[in-house]
């Protein structure tokens, strides 16, 4: 195998071609329209011709000598019988003629307009626009011209009937023209005054001799010019009809050569690569075998490609073309074969004009041609250059699994014997790989394919395994499975930001689904019920390198969105540091040490007190465990105390979602900025573990007892609501009588409408107090929703107060039947049971209206979603095509590819969200900054020097080099020999 | 007539002179043509800019108090 040498593109140029070009790059005419004989060769100058290249393998092209795979095909021609249109051109086409001269092919521009647009195209260049509105302004201002000039030839409208016709439209004296005139001398039947006009009146009236008036009556005189102009102007009468004479396409070829290369040229458009006449097409390029392969169907017959099917129809009617010519055939004939020839050519390019029947398969099938294969989502552009398929990719469900690191992905051992890493043997490497040959690609760790020196390939089998391995040496390659500490990229759809594609470390795991981190579901927008993700392993050294240190989960804690970080404790995690620190419990050694039993830490601190003769240990304390010594933070937690963190220590508060929780948690969000994202990561993976172990050592569960509140409280609760009710009542009941007053812009029945979702609102709320005074401070519900871990207080009253207002649109409920929301109601029955109050509460039970009422409002949010979902899809397509080449460059500026400047400083402030403080009120929080310079000031003059110096943070790549759990240690074992 | 220059949420646009606009240009190491652009019909242009000049635009910005930038005046 040859090595290929990259080549830069320099540029890109794109014209139209000539016929003659057409000729000189095409390897044979093709004059036949079959394409294999009775033996099924293919048949010379045939569509199948094997200069045009090979398909079938072991066959050799007869132009480069190639076989097929290295040959890429070779294009062949057909000439045309007459020339025919491009349609890709038909615009443009249209544009021209409309703008040069019918006799002398000249543009209809003065040569001072033409200086001024050949100006505006160079300024047009310079700004970076489009060049076609200075060409839409040149014909839009050529067309405007009756007459040449430069030859003064007087030019004709042209009508352009879609897709390919065109036509000169001409106002000529009417075949009836004595008529129209004597009908316009009678005298007006309504008129009695008039009495007509005579040949006399009409010779005064116009200015012509009376002689010359009889011969026009008499039609011996044809009125053409001023003459007609005069009589049209007396008599009132138009006396034109329109002549429309169609321009054929060899017209049209004969009126484009004329125009010279100096007008095209103000037009926008480079003569020397592009003439006007080669957008009618006199010679078709017959696109390579290779582009239109035909297969073999399972009972031997072949199928051919859609644009063989096309080019057979084309070479037909180019036949019958010319046959009918030869053996001079009516014009009427020729006519109708050139049309069905363009008709051909047209659906060859494109098959889908609109006003055109589209060319149908045998089946019905619409055919496939030149522009479907480039058009639209499967197209060439989206579907095979900007996206594709590829190798070394998996997908599958994912799964939790709270033992691995966040940095860390379990693969299927299935994925793994799949997905390989190329190694390049050498000898320190040499045992490993000769093992991992021996092991075979069934068993694991091993390797499917191993690759010599001389660069050949061999698949490793389990039969050939033992042997090849023997035979592996310093200058292999072997390509070996996915083994853990592998980085591999994961994603999940739809890839939304950033962070829906990261790089994650591999732990080959039993099973079939992917494991990861609950704490990376934030960022992926995860979960499992059943979601599945993809898995890309890298296969080159640099893609790995860069993995590992750009795109590694630990390297995206913080969001670009909000500059906090995204990854965090969620869910259980915040239920169980909550737990954990609020009201401090006490632990024994053993509870403690089953606390920290999955963290780094293994010693204990000194315990707290002593109980009874035991020792203890506090939640805050084995918390504390976790923080790095020299962390000083105050802040309040979402339960509502004041957190505060003295030297690594938790001093007082409790630690929950705004703690450490993803979306901003305070501790996880100035590990990540303060300390390192290595530091964050060891955080994160252990405050998940703690937690979980944490929770389990209290216990938590919620059932339905969980939302009951005693007799008394639903008594208070069904107060509540009455009493609203009456209020409702009351307010019906002065907007009956007139009396209320409607509110600043509002009508009397919005305000009406307003005042009681108002006091609706109220007694829901005040169910809500009620309820929430009747839970214990250990109630589940009441933990989660004050922790942050998951739901609300609102959640909680719906559960055991009172549902509230379903609301259509941020209304009450007011569709339905006519004047009423059901049937069950009066007409016009403005109470609140009549519109959608649900007055019970979740546990209590709904009634079948308050059902149905919270049916309807449940229902909007269903469809909101779908719908935002659809609409945001979209829109984020848009804004990404918009912004996917901006760029932020060194300087400080934003510009596009070609160097315009979008933003002069990126975000107008020149940061990065995720590399400036979290704090309100500084983008960089000097007082802590210097705070700390000052206390490595205070200690000693060494240490104050060290600092002063700058401090490299230590690199850390993998999970294997630590800090953490020490993975390193618990890998001896390579493999399973 | 509305004059829209004058509404709170139009920025300034200001015209700046010959060597004001040249050190911006080596500042950013743009050519004039690389500048984003404005229509001369442009309402919050002032009235006396012409094609080829370039106005200074100072809006308030949520990341910093006040963001600076330039535009080309075109046809
Ligand atoms: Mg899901
Ligand atoms: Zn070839
Ligand atoms: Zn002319």
């Amino acid at each position: 195998m040859s090595m290929q040498t990259p080549k830069e593109i320099g540029a890109i140029q794109f014209g139209l071609m000539d016929p003659e070009t057409y000729r000189d790059m095409s390897a044979t005419k093709i004059i036949t329209a079959d394409t294999y004989d009775d033996d099924g060769y293919p048949i010379d100058m045939g569509l199948m011709d094997p200069r045009l290249g090979v398909i079938d393998p072991g066959l050799e092209c007869r132009t480069c000598g190639s076989h097929s795979g290295s040959c890429n095909g070779h294009f062949g021609h057909i000439e045309l019988a007459a020339p025919v249109i491009h349609v890709g051109f038909t615009k443009l086409i249209r544009r021209l003629l409309r703008a040069t001269c019918r006799d002398c092919g000249r543009l209809s521009l003065t040569p001072e307009e033409q200086e001024e647009f050949r100006d505006g195209l160079q300024r047009n260049e310079e700004l970076g626009e489009d060049w076609t509105n200075v060409l839409k302004a040149a014909v839009r201002q050529a067309r405007k011209a009756s007459r040449c000039p430069h030859c003064g030839a007087p030019q004709h409208d042209i009508k352009h009937e879609k897709p390919t016709t065109y036509y000169e439209v001409q106002d000529v004296l009417a075949g009836d023209y004595s008529e129209r005139i004597a009908s316009a001398m009678q005298p007006d039947p309504d008129n009695e005054d008039d009495s007509g006009v005579s040949p006399s009146d009409l010779a005064e009236d116009s200015g012509l001799d009376l002689s010359r008036v009889n011969d026009i009556l008499s039609g011996e005189f044809r009125p053409v010019g001023e003459d007609r102009k005069k009589l049209e102007k007396a008599l009132d009468v138009d006396l034109t009809e329109e002549d429309m004479n169609k321009l054929m396409p060899s017209d049209i070829r004969d009126w484009f050569e004329d125009i010279p290369d100096e007008d095209i040229e103000t037009l926008g458009i480079d003569p020397s690569r592009s003439r006007p006449e080669w957008m009618i097409l006199t010679v078709l390029p017959v696109p390579p075998v290779t582009a239109r392969p035909s297969i073999t169907l399972d009972n031997g017959q072949r199928s051919e490609d859609d644009l063989t099917h096309k080019l057979v129809d084309i070479i037909r009617i180019n036949q019958r073309f010319m046959e009918n010519r030869e053996a001079g055939a009516p014009q009427l004939i020729i006519e109708d074969l050139w049309e069905l020839l363009q008709y051909h050519v047209t659906t060859f390019v494109d098959n889908e004009i609109s006003g055109t029947p589209p060319a149908r398969h045998r089946s019905g099938r619409p055919l496939k041609t030149l522009s479907q294969r480039l058009k639209g989502k499967e197209g060439r552009f989206r579907g095979s250059l900007s996206g594709k398929r590829v190798n070394f990719s998996a997908r599958t469900v994912i799964s939790p699994d709270p033992t691995l690191s966040l940095n860390e992905v379990g693969v299927p051992e299935r994925v793994a014997r799949e997905m390989t890493q190329t190694m390049n043997v050498s000898e320190r490497n040499l045992d490993r790989a000769q093992q991992y040959v021996r092991n075979g690609p069934e068993g694991h760790p091993g390797a499917n394919y191993v690759k010599r020196p001389d660069g050949r390939r061999l698949k490793v089998t389990e039969k050939n395994c033992e042997e090849l391995a023997e035979k592996i040496d310093v200058g292999w390659e072997v390509n070996r499975h996915l083994i853990d500490g592998d980085i591999v990229i994961f994603n999940r759809q739809p890839s939304l930001h950033r962070m829906s594609i990261m790089a994650h470390e591999v732990v080959v795991m039993p099973y079939k689904t992917f494991r990861l981190n609950t704490v990376v579901c934030p960022p992926y927008n995860a979960d499992f019920d059943g979601d599945e993700m993809n898995m890309h392993a890298l296969q080159t050294e640099e893609s790995r390198a860069e993995a590992r240190v750009l795109m590694r989960v630990q390297e995206q804690l913080l969001s670009p969105r909000f500059g906090e970080n995204i990854i965090g404790a969620i869910q259980d995690h915040i239920s169980g540091t909550y737990l954990l620190t609020n009201g401090n419990p006490e632990f024994t050694e053993t509870q403690a040490l089953d606390l920290l039993r999955a963290t780094s830490i293994d010693t204990l601190p000194e315990p707290a007190g002593e109980d009874e003769g035991e020792p203890y240990w506090t939640g805050k304390q084995l918390f504390s465990e976790l923080l790095p010594d020299d962390l000083n933070l105050e802040f309040t937690s979402s339960a509502g105390d004041e957190v505060v963190i003295e030297d690594g220590q938790l001093v007082s508060g409790t630690i929950d979602e705004d703690a450490v929780g993803a979306f901003g948690g305070e501790v996880v969000d100035t590990l990540a900025k303060v300390h390192s994202k290595t530091r964050a990561r060891v955080f994160v993976n252990e405050v998940a573990s703690l937690a979980m172990r944490a929770i389990m050592h209290f216990g938590f569960s919620i059932g339905i007892d969980d939302e009951s509140i005693p007799g008394e409280a639903n008594e208070q609760v069904d107060e509540a609501i009455a009493s609203a009710y009456d209020r409702v009542q009351e307010l019906i009941e002065i907007y009956e009588a007139g009396e209320l007053e409607s509110l600043p812009g509002r009508t009397v029945d919005e305000t009406l409408e307003m005042k009681i979702m108002q006091q609706l609102g109220k007694a829901r709320d005040s169910a809500g107090e009620i309820a929430e005074d009747h839970f214990a401070d250990d109630n589940p519900a009441v933990v989660m929703a004050r922790s942050g871990a998951r739901g609300s207080m609102l959640n909680l009253t719906q559960m055991a107060g009172c549902v509230g207002q379903q609301a259509v649109r941020g209304e009450r409920i007011n569709r339905g039947y006519e004047g009423r929301t059901l049937s069950h109601y009066q007409p016009n029955d403005l109470s609140a049971e009549a519109h959608g109050f649900v007055e019970n509460s979740y546990r209590g039970g709904l009634t079948p209206r308050e059902f149905f009422f919270h049916a309807m409002g449940g229902r909007e949010g269903l469809v909101d979603t779908a719908v935002r979902t659809s609409k945001s899809g979209y829109l984020q397509r848009r804004l990404i095509n918009a912004l996917s080449e901006l760029e932020a460059q060194y300087d400080g500026t934003v510009r596009d590819t070609s160097g315009t400047v979008v933003q002069f400083e990126f975000g107008e402030d020149g940061t990065s969200p995720v590399k400036v403080s979290s704090s309100e009120d500084n983008p960089i929080d000097v007082e802590n900054v210097a705070d700390r310079i000052l206390d490595a000031e205070f200690s000693s003059e060494e240490e104050k020097a060290e600092f002063l110096g700058r401090k490299e943070l230590p690199t850390n790549i993998s999970e294997y080099a630590g800090p953490g759990l020490d993975k390193a240690r618990s890998l001896e074992v390579e493999s399973d020999d | 007539m509305v004059d829209v220059s004058q509404h709170e949420l139009v920025p300034e646009h200001t015209l700046i002179d010959e060597e004001e606009v040249e050190s911006m240009l080596t500042q950013y190491d743009v050519k004039r043509a690389e500048l984003p652009k404005i229509k001369r019909k442009d309402p919050a242009l002032p009235d006396e800019a012409e094609v080829g000049d370039v106005v200074k635009i100072v809006r308030d910005s949520r990341t910093t108090d006040k963001a600076v930038s330039y535009r080309l005046v075109i046809e």
